[in-house]
């Protein structure tokens, strides 16, 4: 099977280029709780849908980007720059 | 003191050739080979690498977000290096990869079929002109690779990486041969 990633700077590339970091959580604030810091290193949902997850393009552009994929059927819905996506944060 | 005494000869110089009608991969010389890295927040610096690269005949090659590669078939004296260097100055940054990569050619009507074994990027002439560059895999092995002509491409690689490449490359072309 084919698992094509949609890469903002490169266009549909395989899977095999990438590497996985996991779920795209926001980082908690440098003085958080310990509580917040463990929730944030440690939990994860393991959600039927839906889920934010950073990949890197290793042997492509090396961005880090955040792509929105449907765990049941892999369906990419959004493919963005990771830093796009957290100056779009800060905006907010 | 050791009798080894390192000797600087072409990453591929021990390479039989691979040539026929349809298909040549051939070395190319080990000349010039700069990575530029821009700053951040300076993303359109095109402008200013075309003007710096044109009139000496070197080529930019984009790699990706921010990151080019200027190519040039001869060894690049160090004083011009320096102040092209300078010139990129605080807008980018150059980092001299000439003897840290290796360019490979391959050439010829088969030569994008025998690529296509190798990587996912679509190498039809219509999403993938002359002049356009792409970072991918081929086969296990990252490497850089630009249509310079309609049937030739350019494969910018690792040093370290280069004999295994030539080597996949000559096996995926074995078929055309």
């Amino acid at each position: 099977m084919a698992s094509l990633v949609p890469c903002p700077h490169c266009g549909q590339r395989p899977k095999e280029e990438f590497t996985i970091k996991g779920a795209a959580l926001t980082r908690p604030a440098a003085g958080a709780e310990a509580a917040d810091w463990f929730d944030y290193v440690y939990l994860r949902d393991n959600p039927r849908g839906a889920y934010e997850e950073y990949w890197h393009h290793t042997s492509g552009c090396r961005r880090w980007i955040v792509v929105t994929r449907d765990t049941v059927t892999h369906d990419v819905a959004a493919s963005r720059d990771a830093a796009d996506r957290a100056r779009s944060e800060a905006r907010t | 003191m050791s009798d080894f005494r390192p000797i600087l000869r072409p990453a591929l110089a021990t390479k039989k050739a691979v040539a026929s009608a349809a298909l040549k991969l051939s070395p190319l010389p080990e000349g010039t080979i700069l990575h530029v890295l821009a700053r951040s927040g300076e993303q359109d610096i095109v402008p200013l690498l075309d003007s710096l690269a044109k009139p000496a005949a070197h080529a930019v090659r984009p790699v990706s977000p921010g990151q080019w590669f200027i190519v040039h078939e001869e060894p690049m004296h160090h004083k011009e290096m320096k102040s092209l260097f300078a010139a990129l100055e605080p807008r980018a940054t150059g980092v001299d990869q000439s003897h840290g990569r290796v360019r490979i050619r391959i050439e010829g009507k088969m030569a994008s079929r025998a690529l296509s074994k190798g990587t996912a990027v679509d190498l039809d002439p219509s999403a993938f002109p002359i002049g356009q560059s792409a970072v991918t895999l081929i086969g296990h092995i990252a490497a850089h690779l630009t249509r310079v002509a309609p049937e030739a491409f350019e494969i910018i690689v690792l040093r370290g990486f280069a004999e295994s490449l030539w080597d996949d490359l000559a096996r995926m072309s074995l078929e055309y041969i």
